[in-house]
């Protein structure tokens, strides 16, 4: 079987958040989903060590959790940038040319949908509409929306995030 | 009950049925793929599609929907045929159509099915599933291109074996069945998602490109290894054991087996089966002739007359057993004794004592109702790994509240409402002490027509809870839980294993438990039961026919004391598998003439002056009782290699040779005399059907309850203690010489926490030294959290491993560690 995901040799990550989110829950039952979002809200992805220890603790199998963690996408199984960059592909961003804006940041940052530098400072990712068809086509880092983009305009908010820590 | 129709016939089923059990009732076979008797209803595959008359506007799964009073029920209709092929061409989309080369052929589902259905073409097109095979692992190869995701393999693996292996990972098209981390299985090797695979997804590897199906010839005989007792289907070709078959329809384990039944079987047909008798010539082992051989045995054995001791192992069959028996009487001695003797004395003396049985009193089926368990001193994945599967049903389908106590966290500590009562090695009559205290003291105990109350009282007077937590480091609570939990269930199962490397304690622990039993109104009641589960095959056996030493001669342990003029050891290898090496070594020497009968040239009988080559469970015919009480029927599969013969052949022989009269024409001939009197009396051979006869009934009646004081052992001190016991992989010392056991655990290693390691400079793989009393072993050390911080524990199974020269039948040894 290919390993989709290689055993990373002594991965060292500190549980001890990882353990305080499992102490909240571990007298609720089916409290797999919200163990694992806070997780990831606290180290940003899911690292595999805080999988076997919920499954220890929680008494679920690794294979469940990582049923899980596949099956929806809002779970990271890999560390994810500091900036995550949401380029729309809806049908309006798209007709408005959102492919030049992926191309753009493939150029400028090498990184394709759902890849991520190896500063760990962007991650991009390939999005369906984020409901602003209005400001076609659009882009979102983090929190914050880029509209109406041309690539010039994408290369100066792109130069920004570099600047920044 | 319910009332409906289904294709005309009238049907009254219970409550509960699915309309596909209430079809098979009334002999109506609906196609499925995703459904298996022993799993919960799941729903995946809809091809199990009928026609609800009250339901009408859809089809209806047959394998999920309830019955209801007065349904109606179609199962095949031109509509039901067209919905029926349209799920299979789906399937076919993505499978792979391998069946000339898929060992599955002839007996695939998914075949099967597109053949009833004349899936010539398929409508639909769409990618072929290109995923790699699992190809690490040597015991089961996982194809996933031929998935149906149908999920038993899941289902088997979490609903009941408790390991939870697989998963379905990802989404929509891409959803497929995978381990953790989608990497190679890693697992218990049990093999049950094998027996469960519909098509050629999950096949035993040992298997592969070996027979057809339909090419195999199917015996149903009883597996040779523990006493669990389970029915192992062998599939044979050319008088070859090419596998073993899945067959859920006879014994007492629902198709379930574990890595010894289902992948153990190759040492049948070993190239290191001894072929030949050998007999010690200028001190030299050399093949010779039967005759010759017995002549010299017969010599030997008259030579030491009543000085000869007789050492049965726990795989004879009853048969075997009655006639050595007949042996021992013919030569004189009274040295006779099962080769388990003096762990089975926690049986034989401890339990008898106190309920006047000595026996499991209830039945395995019995346990899966069973509201509290209590498990006493072995996880029994591990001794007993499919009566383990029946207790994790009990856990996760009937909620039972399991207690363990234990030296060690085991698979049954991970299960949902199970408490691990962890104490130190040898410790387990102080909580099991403090239980009975608990019950008398809340007064929760039944003690009426109870002998022996106010002595036992009295012997309990320093075994509060308290002390016991003091000692063992289990929370009062907890010892007063399990006690509570254990007098208020309606139904019960106290279990205690027992067998060669838990020698130590036996007696006192199978008081402890016969008390708890008759305290906590296990014993002889309907549904519960104290139950006493042997190590081998045939244990309980032994038992049962008294094979034990007659007043004023020696038992097992004495035997090797080196007074003996002879030794005649069928079927052990004490060298590997007694404590105290030491002495077996000095006995053997020291006996001037052994005689040693094995399928392998042991390191015992390498010591040996004559060795007789015997035959396998796979090649005789005869009966084995497993822990339950259950007799079974051991058929005859294939024939021994070269001259080796059953024991009871052999006993035959030495029998007439010494001069006795042998009328018996086989085994069936012993069986009718066996069941003339004792535990088996009145049981007829051909009552011993698919699911065998328990002697004394589903459960059997005590004759008395005496309350036997019992004292807990003061603690070994010392910074590392070594427990040794029995591993999930092996059985005995036979295994070591299977592929299927070897594969996964081929070396003696010793097992120790994670801290320890740590403050060891230890990881997984390095070799570490062991040592006490003044010897040293360099063991691969496997680090986990199963074995608690300063406890090490070393399987018994290994003739290299030397275990036994540290330890000389303690619960546990104060030993040092160092890399």
């Amino acid at each position: 079987m290919s390993n989709t995901v290689e055993e990373t040799p002594e991965q060292e990550v500190d549980l001890a958040a990882a353990n305080k989110v499992i102490d909240k829950y571990i007298d609720m039952h089916g409290a797999l989903m919200p163990v694992l979002q806070e997780i990831q809200e606290e180290y940003g992805y899911i690292p595999e060590p805080t999988v076997h220890l919920v499954a220890e603790r929680l008494n679920v199998y690794s294979s469940q959790i990582f049923g899980v963690l596949t099956f929806y996408a809002q779970f990271h199984l890999e560390p994810r940038g500091k900036y995550i960059i949401r380029v729309c592909m809806g049908t309006a961003c798209h007709v408005k040319g959102a492919g030049r804006l992926g191309d753009t940041i493939k150029e400028r940052l090498g990184v394709g949908h759902a890849e991520t530098t190896e500063d760990l400072k962007f991650t991009a990712e390939y999005v369906a509409c984020i409901g602003a068809c209005g400001m076609a086509p659009v882009i979102m880092v983090n929190d914050a929306t880029y509209g109406s983009l041309s690539v010039q305009k994408l290369d100066e908010v792109i130069n920004k995030y570099i600047a920044m820590d | 009950m319910v009332n409906l129709t289904i294709d005309g016939k009238q049907v009254t089923v219970k409550k509960t049925a699915t309309i596909y059990e209430a079809a098979k009732e009334v002999g109506v076979d609906i196609p499925v793929l995703c459904y298996a008797k022993k799993l919960l209803p799941y729903g995946a595959c809809r091809v199990c599609l009928v026609e609800v008359q009250q339901m009408k506007g859809r089809l209806i799964p047959a394998c999920t929907t309830p019955v209801t009073e007065g349904m109606v029920v179609t199962t095949m209709s031109d509509e039901i045929r067209k919905v029926r092929k349209t799920v299979l061409e789906f399937l076919l989309v993505n499978h792979v159509i391998e069946c000339p080369v898929c060992d599955k052929g002839g007996e695939c589902d998914l075949q099967d099915l597109t053949y009833e259905y004349e899936v010539v073409t398929n409508r639909f097109e769409g990618e072929k599933f290109d995923l790699e095979t699992d190809i690490v692992n040597p015991l089961i190869e996982r194809n996933m291109n031929r998935c149906v995701l149908c999920g038993k393999c899941v289902r088997v693996c979490d609903e009941i074996v408790g390991y939870g292996s697989y998963s379905f990972i990802n989404r929509g098209f891409e959803t497929k069945i995978a381990t953790a981390y989608d990497r190679d299985l890693n697992c218990e090797f049990c093999g049950q998602c094998v027996s469960m695979c519909p098509v050629g997804a999950i096949l035993p590897r040992p298997f592969k490109y070996k027979a057809r199906p339909w090419q195999l010839n199917e015996v149903d005989t009883v597996c040779g290894y523990c006493g669990n007792g389970c029915t192992v289907t062998l599939g044979v070709l050319d008088d070859k054991v090419e596998t073993v078959r899945f067959n859920d329809k006879t014994g007492v384990n629902d198709g379930n087996l574990c890595i010894r039944g289902r992948f153990g079987y190759s040492y049948i047909h070993s190239d290191e089966r001894l072929t030949k008798p050998l007999l010690r010539k200028n001190g030299q082992l050399v093949e010779v002739e039967w005759q010759e051989a017995i002549d010299a045995v017969v010599t030997g054995f008259k030579a030491a007359g009543e000085k000869l001791g007789i050492l049965a192992g726990g795989r004879l069959t009853n048969e075997e057993y009655t006639l050595l028996k007949q042996l021992a009487s013919a030569t004189g001695t009274k040295s006779l004794d099962h080769s388990g003797g003096v762990c089975y004395t926690g049986v034989t003396e401890g339990v008898k004592g106190a309920l006047g049985v000595a026996a499991s009193t209830g039945t395995f089926p019995q346990v899966e109702e069973c509201e509290t368990i209590l498990a006493i001193r072995s996880d029994f994945y591990e001794t007993h790994p499919v009566f383990g599967m029946v207790v994790n049903q009990a856990v996760k389908r009937h909620n039972a509240e399991l207690f363990v106590v234990s030296d060690k966290k085991g698979k049954l500590t991970k299960q949902p409402h199970a408490s691990t009562l962890l104490t130190k090695p040898g410790l387990e009559v102080h909580i099991l002490n403090a239980m009975a205290a608990t019950l008398l003291e809340e007064n929760l105990a039944v003690t009426e027509g109870v002998d022996d109350l106010d002595a036992y009282k009295a012997s309990l007077a320093d075994a509060t809870p308290e002390k016991a937590s003091e000692l063992t480091g289990v929370p009062v609570e907890t010892i007063r839980q399990a006690a509570r939990s254990l007098a208020k269930a309606d139904k019960a199962a106290i279990l205690l294993a027992y067998g060669l490397p838990y020698s130590a304690q036996s007696l006192e622990l199978g008081k402890a438990a016969a008390n708890l039993a008759i305290l906590a109104d296990v014993a002889g009641k309907q549904g519960s039961g104290l139950y006493l589960c042997g190590e081998k095959a045939n244990s309980q056996g032994a038992i049962d026919l008294g094979v034990m030493p007659a007043a004023g001669g020696s038992g097992a342990q004495e035997m090797l004391n080196g007074e003996m003029a002879a030794l005649y050891i069928v079927g052990e290898d004490p060298l590997t598998s007694y404590p105290d090496r030491a002495k077996v070594e000095n006995g053997l020497k020291k006996s001037p003439f052994v005689v040693v009968q094995d399928l392998f040239l042991t390191p015992t009988a390498q010591e040996a002056d004559v060795v007789l080559p015997a035959a396998s469970f796979a090649e005789k015919e005869g009966t084995f009782t497993n822990a339950e009480r259950r007799l079974q029927r051991l058929r005859h599969g294939v024939p021994s290699p070269g001259e080796a013969k059953s024991d009871f052949t052999i006993f035959s022989q030495i029998l007439s040779t010494l001069g006795a009269i042998v009328s018996y024409t086989g085994p069936a001939a012993v069986f009718a005399e066996i069941a003339q009197s004792g535990p088996y009396a009145g049981i007829a051979l051909s009552d011993i059907g698919p699911q065998g006869v328990v002697w004394g009934g589903e459960t059997l009646a005590v004759t008395k309850k005496s309350l036997q004081p019992v004292i807990g052992a003061t603690p070994v001190e010392g910074e590392y203690l070594l427990v040794t016991g029995s591993c999930l992989y092996h059985s005995g010392t036979l295994s070591t010489k299977a592929y299927g056991p070897q594969s996964v655990v081929d070396a003696p290693y010793v097992e120790l926490n994670a801290a320890d390691a740590e403050k060891l400079k230890v990881v997984e793989g390095d070799t570490i030294k062991v040592s006490a009393n003044g010897t040293e072993l360099a063991l691969k050390a496997k680090v986990g959290k199963v074995v608690p911080s300063g406890v090490v524990f070393a399987p018994n199974h290994f003739a290299q491993g030397g275990v036994n020269r540290l330890y000389k039948g303690e619960t546990a040894v104060a030993v040092q560690l160092r890399k």
